[in-house]
């Protein structure tokens, strides 16, 4: 790991960068790996898992890359799983549960389009994270096409693929920008070039990105929602339940190796 | 003058690729020739003409393969959730997937025998059709994670190996890919027991308790000793092997692998005869197995049930794509 | 209703090789289709291009009259021109011994029968 000259503050700023960004693709990836073996179609459940099994891989290297940051003697299993559900800074989004179909596809969809327009902030101030964010870029790409897909098919279905489409959508709303909860150390990460624009700037990509989308469906946009600190915060009963799940191995035995 | 014999044939005259069961010809000339085809080595595509007795038989043990593959994840999806590292997690979540794929391949080969995957799976949950015994039984904890992935996807691959030449051959192709695949799964299982046995006692004894407890429905697994002449699916080439020449392949590649590492097999009358070369043991409890294949297994019933649920909720979906989209609007 | 039906998947699995069957899927439709083929058929990252195709589509020749007409064709094949004997007897006409090493020619009259392939 290269030892790179990172002030205080922005080392703490790019700290939180990746720990909203692990954690988000870390409780995305589990919630919807639950599917497997369950999804609608078999050919449909090995696609749901593959994008699954992408956000686990890329939370596992973003921890990987916090680690390093941090250099406090954790790995990425410790950072990931040696919490309290209170330490996770993932987005309000991510804390609801699976749902059914059209909840997930209102769910992912909403998140990947956020994930796209933070992966296109992310500047070159940080090298190690710019090479990261330009793979999981090209990854991402399959997951946009495949969510688009399915929103386009429960829009275009009948009354009841509509409906509940709108009703999951209308769900999930008004959690929609939490993923742009502003950053405390937003404003350092812009001097150092590790984020090109301010995290309000990627939420208005994201809003004109939806709004190309959903309009021509006829689906309503998630309300502009007033930028509130604690979208990171205070998460529901089903991340804590998901937590006391994805924890309890681990548990078994402090210090184990698995 | 060009010299005639130049031109004569050198080589031995080819067979004519002639599926001769495909003419029109009464049936029991054409189940004759099927039947010299088959019994000689030969293949059949889905197109081909096929006794009744053929496509039922292949059918019967397509359907059974594919549902224990969709019913085997079941077992192992509850411990995706809880996997204790990163890279186990998605290791597990790799595999289960696979074992999703091959229910995929393994209900396409049976779809084109020409029976809809609906129907497969109404007959699966009302309980009409099986699916294998080591699917019926609990996981209690991480050990069985890795003796399931290690040694029942072991058991697995030797039944699927001799399956790679079958007479069937969409069947023998999907077995080749399955078999590719399933060796990573065996890799995985081997790497979490192994990991298992270098840690502290309670891990050790984790996997211990899931070998008491796995090892019955393995010995099981393959099936009850048969007569070779009067098995049909040996016969018609659909398999190779009996179940007996499968469990012992089973136990000579893996009792040793077991034993190095410190693990006691639950059978005191496991046993190899050297001169032989072939182990002895408990006789398997052969009425365990026919009561669970019959849906009477500690969970068969709430797995069948979950599915059912499963496949209810997710109706809607189907329904949705199934029904041609109208023009996209303007 | 409509139904699902079945794509064909060929996979090359690098540049430059032909391409392989490798199986089929089931879609609604040809986008649906494609993905689920990138899933089945190239998760381990085992193709560098797929060919996805409606099975409907597929034109079947399997008819042997066609593929295996029974009259001979040795004419056809390297392996119905086999000159070892008649090479012996032009060398010893002219009274000259086998050259010691040949240069590999293009027609493949090493002798040795060529097996079906």
């Amino acid at each position: 790991m290269i030892e790179l000259a990172l002030s205080p503050a922005v080392r703490t700023a790019l700290a939180e960068l990746l720990l909203t960004m692990a954690d988000d693709e870390f409780v995305s990836g589990f919630t919807d790996s639950e599917w497997t073996g369950i999804a609608p179609l078999l050919e449909e459940d090995v696609a749901i898992s593959s994008i699954s099994q992408d956000e686990l891989g890329h939370a596992r290297a973003l921890y990987q890359l916090l680690a390093g940051v941090l250099a406090d003697g954790r790995d990425e299993d410790a950072i990931a799983y040696d919490r309290e559900p209170d330490a996770f800074r993932h987005a309000r989004l991510l804390d609801h549960a699976r749902g059914d179909w059209a909840d997930t596809i209102a769910r992912r969809f909403l998140y990947e389009l956020a994930d796209e327009a933070r992966l296109a902030s992310i500047g070159d101030g940080y090298p190690p994270l710019a090479d990261l964010v330009g793979k999981l870029q090209r990854e991402e790409r399959y997951h946009r096409m495949h969510l688009v897909a399915w929103i386009e098919r429960l829009a275009h279905g009948g009354p009841e693929s509509r409906g509940r489409l709108e009703a999951a959508l209308a769900a999930v709303g008004p959690d929609a920008s939490s993923v742009f909860t502003p950053l405390a150390g937003e404003q350092a990460l812009v001097e150092a070039r590790i984020l090109t624009r301010p995290v309000a700037a990627a939420e208005a990509a994201w809003r004109a990105d939806l709004t190309g989308i959903l309009v021509p469906l006829g689906l309503q946009v998630p309300h502009a929602a007033a930028p509130s600190a604690e979208g990171r915060t205070g998460h529901s009963e089903s991340f804590r339940w998901l937590w006391g799940e994805f924890t309890l191995v681990r548990r078994s035995e402090d210090g184990a190796t698995w | 003058m060009t010299d005639p014999l130049a031109l004569d044939p050198v080589l031995p005259v080819r067979q004519r690729s002639e599926r001769p069961w495909n003419d029109d010809l009464p049936h029991d000339e054409r189940y004759a020739h099927f039947e010299a085809h088959v019994t000689a080595g030969g293949k059949i595509e889905a197109t081909d003409w096929m006794p009744d007795e053929y496509r039922t038989a292949v059918l019967r043990f397509v359907e059974m393969h594919a549902n224990s593959e969709l019913m085997g994840v079941l077992p192992e999806r509850e411990w995706i959730m809880r996997a204790p590292t990163l890279r186990r997690k998605l290791a597990l979540t790799a595999k289960v997937q696979d074992e999703v794929g091959h229910a995929q391949l393994l209900y396409r080969v049976a779809e084109d025998l020409g029976k809809p995957r609906e129907t497969m799976l109404d007959d699966l949950i009302a309980g009409k059709t099986k699916f294998h015994n080591v699917f019926h039984y609990p996981t209690k904890s991480w050990g069985d994670v890795g003796i399931i992935a290690w040694l029942v996807d072991a058991a697995a691959i030797v039944a699927q190996q001799a399956l790679r030449d079958s007479s069937y051959a969409p069947y023998a192709r999907t077995m080749q890919k399955i078999c590719w695949e399933e060796s990573v799964h065996i890799m995985h299982g081997r790497d979490v027991v192994v990991t298992l046995m270098t840690g502290t006692d309670s891990q050790r004894a984790l996997v211990q308790e899931a070998l008491d407890r796995w090892w019955g429905p393995l010995m099981q697994m393959h099936g009850p000793r048969g007569d070779r002449a009067r098995d049909r699916d040996l016969h018609w080439r659909i398999k190779a092997k009996t179940s007996e020449e499968l469990r012992q392949e089973f136990l000579t590649i893996y009792v040793p692998r077991l034993l190095e590492l410190g693990l006691v097999i639950p059978d005191p009358s496991l046993r190899l005869d050297e001169a032989t070369k072939t182990w002895s043991y408990t006789e398997p409890d052969w009425d365990e197995l026919r009561s669970v294949v019959t849906g009477h297994g500690p969970k068969s019933q709430e797995r069948l049930e979950f599915r059912r649920l499963n496949r209810e909720d997710t109706r809607w979906v189907r329904d949705t794509i199934l029904t041609p989209a109208p023009a996209a609007a303007v | 209703m409509a139904e699902l039906e079945a794509y064909e998947v060929f996979q090359q699995a690098k540049d430059g090789d032909p391409m392989r069957h490798g199986g089929n899927v089931l879609a609604p439709d040809p986008e649906l289709a494609l993905h689920y083929a990138r899933e089945m058929y190239s998760r381990r990252n085992e193709s560098t291009r797929l060919w996805v195709v409606r099975r409907a589509d597929i034109q079947v020749l399997e008819d042997p009259d066609l593929l295996d007409p029974p009259l001979d064709r040795s004419f056809k094949k390297p392996g119905g021109y086999v000159m070892r004997d008649k090479l012996a007897a032009a060398r010893e006409r002219a009274g000259t011994e086998k050259p010691a090493a040949r240069a590999t020619g293009h027609d493949r009259t090493g002798g040795r029968r060529r097996t079906q392939s």
